[in-house]
């Protein structure tokens, strides 16, 4: 019983609170632009948001070891970080309330694929906590071969889960991929920077 | 893990399925709104008005839309029988960028406000300047007598808030307020039968530059507040019995005696405590034993 607060405020929370701030942050800045008449900023920001999100697929392409420089762990924060904040500028950029199917599939692509993140990060950091936790008792005192055995099937299971979140979230940035590449190419297509 | 490609190759095939939309049906897919009315049968042709990577160009418009015939032809070459107010500046551009102006795509009704609205400053100075080739002008008593330019008093950004300088007007027209303005209709302008001018200036109606003496003489013994006599700050009306000099039993008992039976509009004959008055006019107060 006494686990329960703990799991609301150390790993129900932040996942929920990630997305929340996403969310009132876009709708903030969105309404400062139109409050002060600046939408025209808004048009812009789907580049440096874009920038952005493709810059954190640098620790994709190091986990995959398709490059071997940068620490997995500190490249992994910097993933979180700039893909949530490209993803902050995209939603302000969409805010600007567009009209065409294809933008409004890509957003929504990226919704869910910052949900998928954000969903992989809690149970990863949950995998981190049972393993960590697994170590210390194992180094402190002696386990039963029991405790032990069920110590390390639930790590297993964790770990099971976090696999399965993964062949789940790259087609999901996949289809987030291609979408916002769609869009961008026709954007560019008939758009003349202006 | 089995599973894996073939679920891949499903997203894959959907996405290839958007995509293609895209192509079929780039006005739902791509487009940023609606086409104007005119341009609807142009909605699934992006390049008639677009290049490949470089976006609308002008050139695209005026090949449909010569220049020199916006406003005096369609685009098929029918003559336009009344001259239209399009004619009096579309040949006067500085510069041919239709898009400084016009988007064809309809925004959503929220985005409105992001389009460039038409700017002055693309005319030729001389177009510009006389604001008649493409405005009439007002009928109403401000603007009907003025034969001046409108930029002496409207900015071209916007029609209000408008910068109207009084020293602009005739002489004959500038004493004649009520020409322009109601006269305000309360007890105290009622009474009023000077110009506005004797209390307001013509830069702004208030402050006013009322003259109390004109009505009532403030002197030593009436330094008051306005609320002694003037309750609940009603200005157009006022009381004499407010103080406890003048109690009503006390003034209608001395005008009494003298046979004085209309006394309730005190400053009629008391309008300078300093002056007795008499039946014509008044006399020094010096002349007579104090109340």
């Amino acid at each position: 019983m006494p686990q329960r607060p703990k799991l609301l405020t150390r790993e129900v929370l932040p996942f929920f609170g990630s997305f929340a701030a996403l969310a009132l942050f876009a709708l903030a800045f969105d309404g400062l632009l139109h409050l002060f008449d600046l939408l025209w900023i808004g048009r812009w920001l789907g580049i440096p948001g874009t920038l952005l999100i493709i810059g954190s697929t640098v620790y994709s392409l190091r986990k995959r070891k398709l490059i071997q420089r940068g620490q997995p762990a500190k490249l992994l924060r910097w993933h979180e970080w700039l893909a949530w904040l490209g993803s902050l500028l995209v939603l302000v950029h969409a805010g600007v309330h567009f009209n065409a199917i294809l933008g409004w599939l890509a957003v929504w692509a990226m919704l869910i694929n910052v949900g998928s993140g954000l969903t992989g990060k809690f149970l990863l950091d949950r995998a981190r906590k049972r393993m960590e936790e697994a170590r210390r008792r194992m180094r402190d005192r002696g386990l039963s071969e029991g405790e032990l055995e069920d110590r390390l099937y639930w790590d297993s299971m964790t770990f099971d889960v976090v696999k399965q979140w993964r062949a789940v979230h790259f087609p999901i940035t996949l289809a987030f991929s291609v979408l916002a590449t769609a869009h961008i190419v026709a954007i560019f297509l008939f758009w003349g920077w202006k | 893990m089995k599973k894996r490609p073939l679920l891949l190759i499903v997203i894959a095939l959907n996405l290839l399925i958007l995509v293609a939309l895209a192509f079929v049906y780039p006005h739902l897919m791509v487009s940023p709104g609606p086409l104007v009315k005119g341009h609807a049968e142009l909605a699934t042709d992006c390049f008639a008005c677009h290049s490949a990577w470089r976006g609308a160009s002008s050139s695209r418009c005026t090949e449909c839309h010569v220049t020199a015939e916006v406003g005096l032809k369609t685009t098929k070459g029918v003559p336009i029988p009344s001259r239209t107010v399009k004619v009096s500046f579309h040949q006067e551009l500085l510069e041919q960028d239709c898009m400084a102006c016009h988007s064809d795509h309809q925004g959503p009704k929220l985005t409105k406000s992001s389009r460039k609205p038409f700017s002055h400053g693309l005319l030729k100075v001389a177009v510009r300047d006389t604001c008649s080739s493409c405005h009439a002008a007002p009928k109403d008593t401000v603007h009907r007598d003025l034969q001046i330019e409108c930029s002496k008093c409207h900015e071209s950004k916007a029609w209000n808030p408008a910068h109207f300088d009084h020293a602009l007007l005739a002489k004959a027209e500038l004493d004649r307020c009520e020409s322009c303005h109601n006269a305000p209709t309360d007890r105290l302008h009622r009474q009023f039968q000077g110009g506005c001018k004797s209390c307001h200036k013509t830069d702004a109606w208030k402050p006013a530059t009322f003259d109390h003496n004109k009505f009532f003489v403030l002197d030593r013994d009436h330094e008051a507040t306005c609320e002694t006599c003037h309750k609940n700050n009603d200005y157009s009306r006022y009381t004499c019995y407010g103080c406890h000099e003048h109690s009503e039993a006390k003034v209608r008992q001395e005008h009494i005696e003298e046979g004085i039976q209309n006394f309730q509009n005190c400053v009629e004959c008391h309008r300078d405590p300093r002056v007795e008055p008499e039946k014509h006019g008044g006399r020094e107060r010096s002349g007579r034993k104090k109340d």
